[in-house]
C-alpha cells in the first residue's frame, strides 16, 4: 500500500495509542525499507537485519506511549534499531560479521557496468565491515540514511563532536581501501 | 590525527560548496559519495516486507490466565526477604546455627549461581515504591520496597541469579526514576536512563 498520502507520524501514533492496532502497519510500511537497509549495513546480513528490525517494530509498538515526540518517530525508531543491532553485535564477534547470507550470483543479462558496480559494492561492504561498530554506525547514519548530526546525536546518545570524529575516521578508512584498489 | 584533507570532510558535511573544493580533492569527495550511494541502493531481489510478521506478533492475543499461571510456575522468580527488627535476632541466630552446625558445604539459602541484590532509595513523599528491571521483565508491582521506620528510605533485598541487570524505581505506581546511587547508569532504547546492578554469586 502506498503510504505517501497517509497521515503524518504524530497522527498515526495517536491512532495506535487510541487502540487502532492496524494503523501501526503505516509505520512499518513507511520506515521498514530505511531501517532494514541501515540494519543490513550494520550487521552485514539481511536475515539478521530482518530479525533486528522486526523485533524493533514490536518493541516500538509495545512502548509507543513512551515516544515523547511522535513527530520525530523516525529518529526514535532508528534509536531502537541501533540498540538492537548493538545487542546483536555484542553477541557475536565483529570479525565474524558475514558480508551477506547469499552473495549475489552473476546474471548472464548483467552488463559489464553491472558487474563492475557489484565488485565495487563488495569492496565497499568489506571496508565497512572492517570498521568498528561505532564508526560503521556513524558513517551509515550520516551518508546512507542521510541523518543530520543532530538527529544522529538523538539516535545514538553521543555528542556531536564525537559523531563527527567517528564519521571522519570512517571516511578515512574507506578512502584508503578505495584508493588501494583503484 | 586526520589523514585526509579537512576540506574533503567539509565538502561531504555540506560546509564547503562543491565548486570551492580544489580540483585535486574532488576525486576523493566523489569516491566517498559514490561509496555511500552504492550502500544506499536497495539490494537486488524482491524485498520481503516485515509487515505481516510484525503485525501477527502485535495482534497475537495475550496468553490465557491458566497459561500465564503455568509460565509463572516454571519461571525462576525473585524472592523478597523482609525481616522485622523484632525477629531479626532470632532469624540471625537460626541462620548462624544452620551455617555453623549443618554438615559439609551445603549452602543455606542461595543457589550456586545466585546472589543478593539490595535496592535502596530515598523517597520521603512516596506512598509506594517498587523496583522493576530486566530481572522481572519490567513488571511494575512485583517487587515492593518497604519503609519500615518511616524515614523516607525504602529498601528491598532480593535474591537473584548472578548477572548484570538494568532497573528503575516506580514511585507511587506511576513515576519511573533511575537509582542515581547505582553502580552505573545506561541509556535505554527510549531516551531514559536505567540503573545497573551487578549481582555476584554468593558462593564461589
Amino acid at each position: 500500500m502506498d503510504v505517501r498520502g497517509a497521515p503524518p507520524d504524530a497522527e498515526v501514533v495517536a491512532l495506535v495509542l487510541a487502540g487502532d492496532t492496524e494503523a501501526f502497519g503505516i509505520v512499518i510500511r513507511r520506515y521498514e525499507a530505511g531501517l532494514l537497509r541501515f540494519a543490513t549495513r550494520m550487521l552485514g546480513s539481511r536475515d539478521a537485519a530482518a530479525d533486528a528490525v522486526a523485533e524493533s517494530f514490536v518493541r516500538a509498538y509495545r512502548h509507543l506511549a513512551s515516544c515523547r515526540e511522535p513527530a520525530r518517530l523516525r529518529t526514535w525508531l532508528y534509536r531502537i534499531v541501533t540498540n538492537r543491532c548493538k545487542s546483536h553485535l555484542v553477541r557475536r564477534s565483529v570479525a565474524d560479521v558475514p558480508l551477506d547470507d547469499a552473495p549475489p550470483v552473476a546474471d548472464p543479462a548483467d552488463t559489464e557496468a553491472d558487474l563492475e558496480r557489484a565488485d565495487q559494492l563488495l569492496l565497499v561492504e568489506r571496508a565497512l565491515a572492517e570498521l568498528s561498530p561505532d564508526k560503521r554506525e556513524a558513517f551509515v547514519l550520516k551518508h546512507v540514511e542521510g541523518l543530520s548530526y543532530e538527529e544522529m546525536a538523538t539516535v545514538t546518545g553521543e555528542r556531536i563532536p564525537t559523531l563527527k570524529m567517528r564519521v571522519h575516521r570512517a571516511r578515512e578508512a574507506l578512502l584508503k581501501v578505495l584508493e588501494d584498489h583503484a | 590525527m586526520s589523514v585526509i584533507d579537512q576540506r574533503i570532510h567539509q565538502a561531504l558535511d555540506g560546509e564547503l560548496a562543491a565548486e570551492v573544493v580544489p580540483a585535486e580533492l574532488r576525486h576523493a569527495v566523489a569516491q566517498l559519495a559514490a561509496a555511500a550511494e552504492l550502500l544506499a541502493a536497495p539490494p537486488p531481489g524482491p524485498a520481503a516486507s516485515l509487515e505481516s510478521r510484525v503485525m501477527a506478533e502485535i495482534r497475537r492475543p495475550a496468553p490465557s490466565r491458566a497459561r500465564r499461571v503455568m509460565r509463572w510456575l516454571v519461571t525462576p522468580h525473585a524472592i523478597i526477604l523482609r525481616v522485622r527488627p523484632a525477629w531479626s535476632v532470632v532469624f540471625a541466630a537460626v541462620v548462624a546455627t544452620l551455617t555453623l552446625f549443618t554438615a559439609g558445604d551445603q549452602g543455606p539459602e542461595l543457589g550456586e549461581h545466585e546472589g543478593i541484590a539490595q535496592f535502596v532509595g530515598r523517597f520521603p513523599e512516596a506512598q509506594s515504591v517498587h523496583v522493576v528491571g530486566t530481572f522481572n521483565d519490567w513488571r511494575p508491582g512485583s517487587i515492593a520496597l518497604e519503609d519500615q521506620d518511616h524515614d523516607g528510605v525504602w529498601r528491598a533485598t532480593v535474591v537473584l541469579p548472578a548477572g548484570t541487570y538494568e532497573y528503575m524505581f516506580v514511585v507511587d505506581g506511576e513515576r519511573w526514576v533511575p537509582d542515581h546511587l547505582a553502580e552505573r547508569l545506561v541509556a535505554d532504547d527510549f531516551g531514559r536512563e536505567n540503573s545497573i546492578v551487578i549481582v555476584r554469586p554468593a558462593r564461589r
